[in-house]
């Protein structure tokens, strides 16, 4: 397995936990079939079941692999995913008419514009990236509600509109085999992509040396502003397309289409490993943190949890994985940030 | 209280300490006087800073005997050093930078009328500790808004502030100018006649020798000596520090001089440099000398496409550089190392070898693949050349002594293969050992035709290594001088003004 410290001298200990990470996925796993063999819940261990686990895993997933980059250049986190993925999905509703393919472009366009924004912003004019996402989050919001007057759209699907309203279905229903769903497709694909774009491409030692010292980056001659507007620009696609997602799922554009998916990408990507200091950490560790994520809501849901209490358990495990995380870099010597 | 009589201050009897793997202090015994400097010295490692981490009270696992003032005493928490009368003044300033003078002078002891702050007082007693130190600064002052020297001095006064009997200082002076060493020296002989023990640690011998009454010089975690400052010779302290006898410091070779490389004309920055021009050839290495705040670093930036020229012109061989990014100097051959090695220089949570191919990731990948395995070879080749402790290229930086972490920053550069390189400070509190390194590698860059341009308030260095000086006063180029003429003298005379030629370059 490649890991983002290959170059690192402790390339063994991050295997472990990147490793470990699955472990905690396993033993979640276990849990469940453990309340189902007791009789606590019911319905665990079925195929539909782990497929939900799947489909849900691969949403938080998407968003959470191009959130990593943010994370790994250090810029903690973009607080904007949730209008992001909110907008492009009405956007696209909205232009199904003109077709499905000119539809999408338009939404990636707009998910490109938001990215390459906030990574001017941040990355070029040094704003508070947590601040200024959250800024772009509400006008976002606002927007929305001014163009759409506060209503939920759907479909066209009047003449040619059928076809592209029905491609545009399939995005969240497509299944190859009848099993597996285009998103956890998509959510691999990205995976193997992030991971090779991370360790082995010059775009990812820069990202790297830009997350664990910005400065030392800058005078190493790396135009960090690049590196960290790229970042933005690769999580907003990642944004765009689970936006693009759940709106399928949905087949309605609404304001709180993507409400939660920061904090749940936010939440993947520390469990997975991912330092919040940045230059630390690797998208398969993600990856497993999407699916502690999807397995965990899934586990809460069948025990008739609600959605209120469920985000309260997921703010108290993202407070415990950051406080443990930050005691094992002191412990170890290494937190200078 | 036997000891207390012949005024012992401080004993540390046969204390070791271990770290996993290694022993840090091994099996050594110090003392000091009251009322004595006692200048401790050795290369980095050699556990100096161990040793005076122990004391500090950092670590609850030391064997050995610690007495102070004929008592002996448990230093297991850096509370209970600091009830014991232990004061420590670190190379790194512990300050909180958004926060006033006053506040961090009195931090936990703010005076107060009731349940709120005594401003006025608090005010007076800053002022009083200020003054001790020779600082005369509005108290209300945030430390951001001071200068690096006078946070330092602001630092010691801080720690005078608890009324130590034992003061401990790390390279006090290596963020201070002449004038503030001086004053710094002038204070310390103060704190000595109220006796005062305070144990000096510098690389800079010649300090050593006007401040210090003994010294101990310590190498591989053991104590080599320790004698009166009276009986040892500078060239005697480094071969025990360095364990070997150290020939002539300065070795010049020939030289071959090329064509002129870089050409600066009438460069300007307002508030920091004007008119600055000067011609740097193939081969050569031109020092650049003055105080601190004459501009130096400031040209270096502006040179190395950090930072923009107001006016002026820059070329190389024959061509006009106008880099806006450090990117772009750098694709031309003009590398810049800089002076703040912990903030800027270095990744300090990285490797060595990623450090080393920062400057060049572009260069070892193809298309837009990096290729680690290109880079490998000229990792090991530059850590090889630098003899750099331990040979590892996959050793997080941070966890190499500071000598090594310079060279790492040399190698860095080293490793972009420059046309021009600058060099802000190349060795400033580094030991004997890396600096005798890193001089014969800028040398031998030199004789591969490499112009270096080098920035040093380190006069021997300058003078050792210097073709030719251009002397930098308050924003202007004042003076030139030759390899023959300039002397560690002269060059203080002219960086201070005393040697006329003013205003012309």
């Amino acid at each position: 397995m490649a890991d983002d410290r290959s170059l690192g001298s402790s390339s063994v200990g991050r295997l472990v936990s990147a490793a470990g990470v699955y472990g905690i996925a396993a033993l979640f796993l276990a849990v469940g079939a453990l309340l189902q063999a007791t009789g606590i819940i019911r319905g665990f261990l079925t195929i539909q079941n782990m497929l939900n686990i799947v489909d849900a895993a691969a949403l938080v997933g998407i968003v959470a692999v191009g959130m990593a980059f943010v994370t790994y250049s250090g810029h903690f986190a973009d607080m904007s995913v949730p209008t992001t993925m909110g907008f492009t999905g009405y956007v696209c509703i909205e232009l199904l008419r003109y077709g499905f393919i000119p539809a999408v472009i338009v939404a990636l366009a707009i998910g490109l514009l938001i990215g390459l924004m906030n990574g001017f912003v941040v990355g070029k004019l040094k704003a508070n990236p947590i601040i200024w996402t959250l800024a772009v989050n509400y006008v976002t919001m606002g927007v929305i509600r001014l163009i759409w007057v506060n209503k939920q759209i759907y479909p066209d699907m009047r003449g040619s509109g059928q076809k592209a309203v029905e491609l545009f279905d399939n995005i969240y229903r497509l299944r190859f085999f009848n099993l597996i769903g285009l998103p956890v497709v998509m959510l691999l694909v990205l995976v193997v992509a992030g991971q090779f774009v991370m360790t082995k491409t010059s775009f990812g030692v820069k990202l790297k040396l830009t997350g664990s010292s910005l400065r030392a980056a800058k005078f190493s001659g790396i135009s960090v502003e690049r590196v960290i507007t790229t970042a933005f620009v690769l999580t907003a696609l990642t944004a765009t397309i689970a936006g693009l997602a759940v709106t399928s799922l949905s087949r309605v554009g609404a304001w709180y289409n993507g409400a939660g998916y920061d904090f749940k990408a936010v939440t993947a990507i520390v469990i997975g490993g991912m330092t919040l200091a940045g230059g630390r950490g690797s998208i398969l560790g993600v990856l497993g943190g999407s699916l502690i994520i999807g397995l965990l809501n899934n586990v809460l849901t069948l025990l008739g949890v609600g959605t209120f209490s469920q985000d309260m358990i997921r703010g108290a495990i993202f407070i415990v994985v950051v406080g443990i995380n930050a005691k094992s870099l002191r412990s170890l010597g290494r937190d200078d940030a | 209280m036997e000891e207390r009589e012949i005024g012992l201050a401080l004993e540390m009897k046969r204390v070791s300490k271990r770290f996993p793997g290694t022993i840090a202090v091994d099996d050594v015994s110090f003392e000091v006087y009251a009322g004595e400097v006692h200048a401790l010295v050795g290369e980095n490692g050699a556990g100096k800073s161990t040793l005076m981490k122990m004391l500090a009270g950092s670590f609850d696992d030391y064997t050995g005997q610690i007495c102070i003032n004929g008592k002996e005493v448990k230093l297991h928490s850096p509370t209970q050093a600091k009830k014991y009368g232990i004061g420590m003044i670190y190379q790194e300033l512990s300050l909180a930078r958004p926060i006033s003078i006053i506040e961090n002078l009195l931090a936990g002891r703010l005076p107060r009328k009731g349940p709120l702050l005594d401003k006025a007082r608090a005010r007076s007693q800053a002022k009083g500790l200020l003054a001790h130190v020779g600082l005369d600064l509005d108290p209300e002052l945030p430390i951001e808004d001071i200068s690096q020297h006078e946070a330092q001095l602001v630092e010691i006064a801080k720690v005078l502030g608890n009324g130590p009997c034992i003061l401990v200082m790390d390279e006090p002076t290596s963020a201070l100018s002449r004038e503030e060493v001086e004053r710094l020296f002038q204070i310390i002989v103060q704190l000595k006649n109220r006796g005062i023990a305070v144990v000096y640690i510098s690389h800079h011998l010649p300090e050593i020798f006007r401040i210090a009454d003994r010294v101990t010089v310590m190498r591989d975690g053991k104590k080599i000596a320790t004698k009166p400052i009276g009986e040892v010779t500078r060239e005697e302290i480094v071969q025990m520090m360095v364990g070997r006898s150290v020939k002539e410091f300065y070795k010049r070779d020939e030289r071959k001089i090329g064509e002129t490389r870089l050409k600066v004309s009438g460069l300007s920055r307002f508030g920091f440099f004007h008119d600055v021009s000067f011609e740097a050839r193939r081969g050569e290495t031109l020092g650049i000398c003055g105080l601190s705040g004459a501009g130096r670093s400031e040209l270096a930036k502006v040179l190395a496409g950090l930072d923009r020229a107001d006016e002026g012109r820059i070329e190389l061989d024959g061509a006009e550089v106008r880099s806006g990014t450090m990117a772009d100097a750098l694709s031309r051959g003009i590398a810049y190392l800089t002076e703040d090695r912990k903030h800027e220089g270095l990744a300090l949570r990285l490797t060595v070898g990623e450090n080393i191919m920062a400057p060049i990731v572009d260069r070892l990948s193809s298309g837009s693949v990096f290729s680690k395995a290109k880079g490998a070879p000229l990792a090991a080749e530059l850590i090889g050349e630098l003899d750099i402790y331990p040979p590892d290229p996959e050793r997080t930086v941070g966890n190499l002594s500071g000598g090594n972490q310079q060279k790492v920053l040399l190698a860095k550069w080293l490793a972009s293969k420059p046309k021009v390189l600058i060099l802000d400070e190349p060795t400033r509190g580094v030991d004997i050992g890396a600096k005798m390194t890193i001089h014969s590698s800028i040398e031998k860059l030199a004789r591969e035709g490499c112009t270096v341009l080098l920035i040093s308030s380190d006069l021997p260095e300058l003078v050792g290594l210097s073709d030719r000086v251009m002397i930098m006063r308050k924003g202007h180029f004042t003076r030139e001088m030759g390899f023959g003429e300039c002397s560690e003298e002269s060059l203080l005379l002219a960086a201070n003004g005393a040697l006329g030629a003013e205003g012309g370059a």
